[in-house]
């Protein structure tokens, strides 16, 4: 848990470093060219940044010291202080006491702040007051101060007493950190070195199993030669991949105001509450759900969260609550987006279901309501009859998924009528390496990611049943629909009224006692048997993705390189399952009568 | 024939020299520009993939990178010999800033300088009625050899585009 700690610690302060030389980089622009108003914004806002950093980490020193800044430059910025020379001078004391309480930090050294803070605020203060006073009173303070310095040769300890009143303070705390030159002890790389970095890996793994097979196939087997090779790249492999997660708290963090705009604009009263904040997730996969995550999140505010009046009537707490938790499993990462509003709607899922011609009243009557809950991420779905600024138009939740579908991350939705919403999303680890069965079809190797795969079963073909367009079998007293692979990679879109029975080519082909290697896979609640030539054996593979332009070819999500060189193809599972179903439904639209 | 209108044309540019790099396919030789060449390797093993056209022959690994193998023969539907048939022994590796690609050929192809003077590049070839975009950049004629220049992404671009988007779209 401290090793955590100690992790953000350092973040912190590389960003706290950062901003800090930013700020005197800006000053010293801004002591230039008085009137730039960029360099203004931006000087409000990198204090604004640091001074939520620094509340969040509980370094109150820094916090204030940022806060105060942040006043100043909102006043400068709306005009209401004028930049002068003295005020200059104040502004650089303050960022170098600044980077003395960031440096604090690291090395414990207590730095006085409290004067140069309360100047400030004078400054601040006398700038608001102003603001109500006339011009003419303005001009009437001036000389006041005026007087006080020259007054000041009798008084020397005196010197503006007015606006500083607590100099003695002051005096002693900066100068230490002033020449020190400071760096932090994090180095900030670009994501795309480490993707290359993880790339050479891959082809170091891949040219190693290399090496092994080509070993096992002379005969020279079980030396300790090669388990050195072994352990060190799988090291390497594993230390690459821990260099690109990232806590999911990053991201996290981003949706309180997430949720207070969508709150403020749909006029209730909501809190975010976040768990898990430390789970740790590949950046990429992040970066991939990050929009995701605030459609779900909108969502949940707009559709879930029920006016503060509703609520009262309900007798919930006025205020709803939405949570954001993360956990960790094996190899995947799994997010919820729960809130304790009001739950789905299903009879209005139906009807608009059915209003919409995504599915016929019949199916509905059979679907469960995990089915049901699906259906809210179909395209042009929309329960809500009046369009909000905040949950869009029907167009988002489609997107979710199609985005959840390419990183191969399941949506799942929990909901109990009166209680809330829970909304699922398991997501991989890492993209970048993956378990998966090989498989032999049309002499060609193929890959399927364990993630989706349920089980593998053997049959004979009589056990296999036409039905509809499609094929069936029971197995364990489920009865499960059956398709072979080649039909559909076979599969010629452009031959007209063909759909009704390409599913089954192959089926009239086989011997009835021959007996079939079928891979079970399942995928947002649709499982499929794959009948497949020939199971191989299970492998981790690096997946890498197809090049242009064969990188339209959606059955295929990426290519693997085998330890014999040979190119192997990894099954896009979603695409298939989409592309199967897609299929079936055009034909019961076009047939008028219903698969299963 | 065209060639007196081409000849104006190409004369501002006499002196340049241009390298093809040659290679046959069916009965007649094809070149491209030695730019968009990467390298020739012995064809490797080739993973077939689905879904794609008949003249795309899957994806090979080379040195590393899998990229997509294609045969022009089979996309320019050419006639071809015994040997042609027998097996394709090399592949030649052609690059562009976004697109890598292999090309197989019968025979190790030859590099030659042809002077710019010899490149006709406005004969009226009469055109694949399909292909939107005309991937025959012109027509290069040294002594008794005939030339045809392609743009081979051209070739690729488009139609393949065009016709996974067929695929994918049911």
């Amino acid at each position: 848990m401290s090793n955590k700690e100690e992790e953000y610690k350092e973040i912190f302060l590389a960003e706290a470093l950062e901003n800090f030389e930013e700020i005197n980089r800006l000053l010293t622009v801004l002591e230039k060219s008085r009137s730039d108003k960029n360099t203004v914004h931006a000087l409000f806002r990198i204090t604004h940044t640091l001074k939520g950093n620094a509340a969040g980490m509980g370094y109150t020193g820094i916090a204030e010291m940022a806060h105060v800044l942040e006043d100043l430059f909102g006043e400068v910025r709306e005009g209401k202080i004028i930049l002068d020379e003295s005020l200059f001078g104040s502004l650089f004391k303050a960022a170098d006491t600044l980077g003395a309480l960031v440096n604090s930090v690291r090395d414990g050294k207590e730095v006085k702040y409290k004067g140069i803070k309360t100047k400030l605020e004078v400054i601040v203060k006398r700038a608001n007051e102003d603001k109500v006073k006339e011009v003419i009173e303005e001009k009437q303070e001036n000389p006041v101060g005026l007087e006080t310095s020259v007054q000041s040769p009798f008084v020397p300890e005196a010197i503006g007493v007015g606006n500083q009143p607590s100099d003695e303070e002051e005096s002693e705390s900066p100068d230490e950190s002033d020449n020190k030159l400071s760096f932090s002890d994090l180095v900030q790389v670009p994501v795309r070195k480490l993707d290359n970095l993880l790339n050479l890996v891959g082809e170091l793994i891949i040219e190693k199993d290399r090496i092994l097979a080509s070993r096992a196939a002379s005969g020279l087997q079980g030396s300790n030669e090669y388990a050195r090779l072994s352990r060190i790249s799988s090291d390497l492999q594993y230390s690459v991949m821990d260099v690109r997660l990232v806590q999911v708290g990053f991201l996290f963090n981003k949706f309180h105001r997430v949720v207070r705009d969508a709150a403020t604009i749909e006029k209730k009263n909501v809190v975010l509450k976040l768990e898990g904040t430390d789970t740790e997730i590949d950046r990429n996969v992040l970066q991939v759900i990050s929009d995701s995550l605030i459609h779900i999140v909108r969502n949940s505010v707009g559709h879930g969260i029920e006016s503060p009046e509703e609520r009262l009537a309900a007798s919930k707490p006025k205020e709803g609550t939405v949570w954001l938790t993360a956990r960790g499993e094996t190899d995947a990462v799994i997010i919820e987006i729960k809130d304790d509003g009001k739950g789905l709607n299903y009879d209005r899922i139906k009807s608009k279901a059915i209003a919409k011609g995504l599915v016929t009243e019949e199916d509905v009557s059979r679907m469960t309501t995990d089915e049901l809950s699906l259906l809210i991420f179909e395209p042009g779905f929309s329960t809500m009859d009046q369009v909000t600024a905040i949950a869009g138009r029907g167009v988002g939740m489609d997107v979710v998924r199609k985005t959840l579908d390419t990183i191969g991350g399941e949506i799942k939705v929990i909901s109990e009528p009166g209680v809330g919403t829970t909304i699922q999303l398991t997501l991989p680890s890492s993209m970048a390496v993956k378990s998966c069965l090989l498989f032999e079809l049309k002499d060609e190797v193929y890959a399927i990611p364990l993630a989706y795969t349920e089980s593998v079963i053997s049959l004979y073909r009589s056990d296999i049943h036409k039905a509809g367009g499609g094929l069936v079998a029971s197995h364990l007293g489920k009865n499960i629909s059956i398709v072979f692979l080649k039909d559909v990679f076979d599969y010629d879109p452009t031959v007209i009224g063909q759909s009704n029975n390409a599913l089954q080519k192959t089926h009239d082909l086989v011997h009835p006692e021959e007996k079939l290697d079928i891979v079970v896979v399942s995928f947002n609640n649709r499982t499929v048997g794959f009948v497949v030539d020939k199971l191989l054996q299970q492998k981790e593979i690096v997946e890498k993705p197809l090049m242009k332009p064969v990188d339209k070819i959606k059955f295929i999500g990426g290519v693997t390189i085998l330890g014999s060189g040979n190119v192997c193809l990894v099954l896009n599972v979603p695409f298939i399952l989409h592309f199967i179903f897609s299929l079936s439904s055009h034909g019961r639209a076009s047939k008028n009568f219903s698969l299963n | 024939m065209a060639e007196v209108t081409a000849s104006k044309q190409t004369e501002n540019n006499t002196q340049r020299t241009l390298q093809i790099v040659v290679f046959k396919l069916g009965q007649e030789e094809y070149g491209l520009r030695i730019d968009q060449i990467k390298e020739v390797v012995i064809t490797p093993n080739i993973t077939k993939m689905p879904q794609t056209p008949h003249y795309v022959k899957g994806v090979a690994n080379i040195r590393g990178n899998v990229i997509a193998i294609f045969d022009l023969e089979e996309r320019f539907n050419l006639q071809r010999t015994e040997t042609q048939l027998s097996g394709k022994r090399y592949t030649l590796v052609v690059e562009s800033e976004d697109l890598k690609m292999g090309l197989l050929v019968n025979e190790v192809p030859n590099t030659i300088s042809v002077n710019a003077n010899d490149l006709d590049e406005s004969v009226g070839i009469i055109a694949d009625a399909n292909a939107e975009v005309n991937y025959i950049k012109g027509i290069i004629k040294t002594g008794e050899r005939l030339i045809i220049l392609i743009d081979i992404f051209k070739v690729v671009d488009q139609e393949l585009t065009t016709n996974l988007k067929k695929a994918t779209a049911a």
